[in-house]
């Protein structure tokens, strides 16, 4: 047994990078910071301080993150990080997603009997690891950053406690999202088996030296990583659980999910393909190409359908994703930039709808296609952006949204992938159908609304044109802010566009 | 060798053993104590690998914690008394499908990976310099190359202990809205 026992003789402690590590560890600080601070009792502490602090970590870790942009690229604690543009970008917008969220929950009744302090915190940790994972460099952080941000997201979805279909989504998220973890997990082990290494790097050098592409092991263990990946992007096939869970989670928890749920996959998406798995380009391009295609008709035909608007946004982020695919397929630079572009200006084209989902619900409108009636003539702020956000969601001219789809079908072509242009293009008519049916509900369902205005039903409903739009000017404001937004960087793209090809250019120099 | 031969295929039956006897066996109760024997198995061939710290964690944590907690759950909502229900319909009718397809799958993997090895003599007895997966290597990457995922552990069961309070404190049931209510509680009791 005593040669059992080696010793080390000198274990040498890794190096820690404090400067580059400084947002993440903001964001754990302030979790811990934030749920310690929900115990003071009392108004104010609850209904100011907390959600202050909530705000001002997430908004310093920002701050930090937004002043390493453009830093030399760095490998953090002996390589399990690397916190480059496309880390810091993407963490950007994890907390601009975040902050959004908080926005709109900052006046919610569900938050007293889930506990403020405990949502703020939970949403802070799923934040830190979203970051992680988009800076990950070996499996092992891969599987943890996506436990991290995974399980308070099960958590924050039930958070809606008196509610059964909040649990509901809560309970089916937890097992599709394990199942999906589990099939991962299952990879990333057959990946390790077949390459003999955890590290992107190492794994890019063993799958480029050692001819082992056509190994079926390495193949089995990439196609289930694939698929685990696939579960929590909400690619097609992949996707049944996602109109349920957005339908079932509290509005404030959907609007995160929508946006900060996909960047992060799609993030570690572009990571594991750009740098791990390229030398084996030929084996996965085509089966993604082929969800691509899936995706974007399930999720279009699925979104047509639908009576609840949140079942149809759920429906309409599969086909996004699906476009998001695009960019990923062809991967080369360009594709990654229109990829990052694409997710950058999701942000801004998602935010409108949960607004107004928010304040509909509040007014006790419920969140179907009934409550959206005569919107345009009570809250127009709140309509026109509604508006502009589905015009720019469907990829009309002058909005975010056509420009982003722009630069993928650019991708595509240039890549290759002509035929797949073709769909994004396809995809886009077809949306236009639901998406115009929103905007319609909204205008043209007046009559009834206006008839129940005059005998002042709506004012016993709680849904009076005063009322609606002054009671939560938050909602009004970002709805408006995002709208805004979503017009702007559709007639100068300039901005976005810079971040998005310094993100793509800062991961695969490596591989270059 | 011989020895080693004879306790693979005891502990290779014993795995596969607990893992159908898992499904197949209707009582809930029963079905616990196959899992214990598969873990058990499973930590056997562990320990055949030489993967002392593995064996041990499985033994531990598995067939020691996380079964107590189960025979605990089973016993206290009383699940003996129900045997799981049947039903489902068309989806548990696709599960065998969807599960043999997964085996076929897996198979395929292993058999070119696995196969190649079957005329070795499996794990080599590690010495000073070979000292793959022994306890104090582990412990050693744990605090070297994987230190930020051993540290993200630990503030994941952090995070997931807060959300488990979380969720169990609505057992004592809800409370009424109080003066921290939202000012828009209307929409609340429309719901």
């Amino acid at each position: 047994m005593n040669t059992l026992i080696a010793v080390a003789s000198t274990v040498k402690a890794p190096s820690v990078e404090w400067n580059t590590l400084i947002p993440y560890f903001v964001l754990a600080g302030g979790a811990i910071v934030t749920l310690f601070a929900s115990l003071i009792a009392g108004r104010t502490a609850q209904r100011g301080l907390v959600p202050l602090l909530a705000v001002a970590t997430l908004i310093a870790s920002g701050v930090f993150f937004a002043i390493g942009l453009h830093d030399l690229d760095a490998n953090v604690l002996s390589g399990a990080l690397r916190v480059d543009d496309l880390a810091r970008v993407f963490s950007l917008l994890f907390i601009a997603s975040a902050l959004v969220s908080i926005v709109l929950a900052w006046r919610s009744p569900t938050l007293q009997d889930f506990g403020r302090g405990e949502f703020y915190s939970l949403l802070i940790t799923v934040v830190l690891g979203m970051a992680l994972l988009a800076s990950a460099q070996n499996l092992v952080t891969v599987f943890l950053a996506l436990e991290l941000f995974s399980i308070p997201l099960y958590v924050l979805c039930a958070a809606d406690l008196r509610r059964e279909g909040s649990l509901e989504s809560g309970i089916k998220y937890l097992i599709i999202g394990s199942l999906g973890s589990a099939t991962l997990l299952y990879g990333l082990a057959l990946t390790y088996g077949a390459t003999g290494s955890t590290d992107f790097a190492a794994i890019n050098v063993a799958l480029s030296s050692a001819k082992i592409g056509d190994d079926a092991l390495l193949l089995v263990g990439v196609a289930l990583t694939f698929v685990g990946l696939a579960f929590k992007a909400s690619i097609a096939p992949f996707h049944q659980w996602t109109p349920d869970v957005y339908e079932g989670a509290p509005t404030p928890v959907t609007a995160f999910m929508a946006v900060a749920t996909k960047a992060a996959t799609f993030a570690l998406i572009l990571r594991y393909t750009g740098q791990a798995i390229l030398p084996i380009v030929d084996h996965w391009q085509p089966v993604l190409a082929a969800l691509a295609v899936v995706t974007i008709v399930v999720g279009n035909l699925g979104a047509m359908g639908q009576k609840s608007l949140k079942r149809l946004l759920g429906y309409s982020g599969v086909a996004q994703a699906g476009y998001l695919l695009v960019g990923v397929v062809v991967s080369s630079a360009l594709g990654a930039r229109a990829t990052v572009f694409y997710m950058l200006v999701y942000l801004f084209m998602n935010v409108a709808p949960f607004a107004v989902i928010t304040a509909r619900e509040r007014a006790g409108a419920g969140e179907g296609f009934d409550g959206l009636r005569g919107l345009g003539r009570e809250a127009p702020a709140l309509a026109w952006s509604m508006t502009i956000s589905m015009i720019a969601l469907s990829g009309l001219p002058i909005t975010a949204g056509f420009i982003g789809k722009l630069f993928l079908i650019e991708a595509a072509v240039d890549g290759d992938y002509a035929w797949l242009a073709v769909v994004i293009v396809l995809g886009s008519a077809m949306s236009l159908v639901y998406y115009l049916r929103v905007v319609a509900a909204m205008w043209m369902g007046a009559d009834a609304t206006a008839s129940s205005v005059a005998s002042g039903d709506a004012v016993l409903a709680g849904a009076s044109p005063e009322a609606d739009s002054s009671k939560h000017p938050e909602l009004v404001a970002i709805a408006v802010l995002a709208a805004a937004g979503s017009v702007v960087f559709g007639v100068w793209p300039g901005p976005l566009l810079d971040l998005a090809r310094d993100a793509a250019i800062s991961f695969l120099q490596l591989v270059a | 060798m011989v020895l080693q031969g004879i306790l693979f295929f005891i502990a290779a039956a014993g795995a596969i053993g607990g893992a159908v006897a898992v499904v197949l066996l209707r009582n809930p109760f029963f079905s616990v104590l196959a899992l214990v024997c598969h873990l058990f198995a499973l930590a056997v061939l562990f320990l055949l690998l030489y993967a002392q710290f593995i064996a041990a964690a499985q033994l531990i944590v598995y067939a020691g914690a996380v079964m107590v907690l189960y025979v605990f759950v089973v016993s206290y909502v009383g699940g003996a008394d129900e045997p799981i229900d049947e039903g489902g319909g068309a989806p548990r009718a696709l599960a065998p499908i969807f599960a043999g397809a997964l085996l076929v799958v897996l198979a395929l993997a292993l058999a070119g990976s696995a196969l190649t090895l079957l005329d070795t003599n499996g794990a080599k007895l590690p010495d000073n310099g070979n000292a793959y997966g022994t306890p104090e290597q582990i412990g050693e990457l744990l605090l070297t190359k994987y230190l930020l995922p051993f540290e993200v552990a630990s503030f994941l069961l952090t995070v997931a202990a807060v959300c488990a309070v979380v969720l169990a404190r609505r057992r004592r049931g809800l409370e009424e809205l109080t003066d921290d209510s939202p000012l828009l509680g209307e929409g609340l009791g429309k719901r």
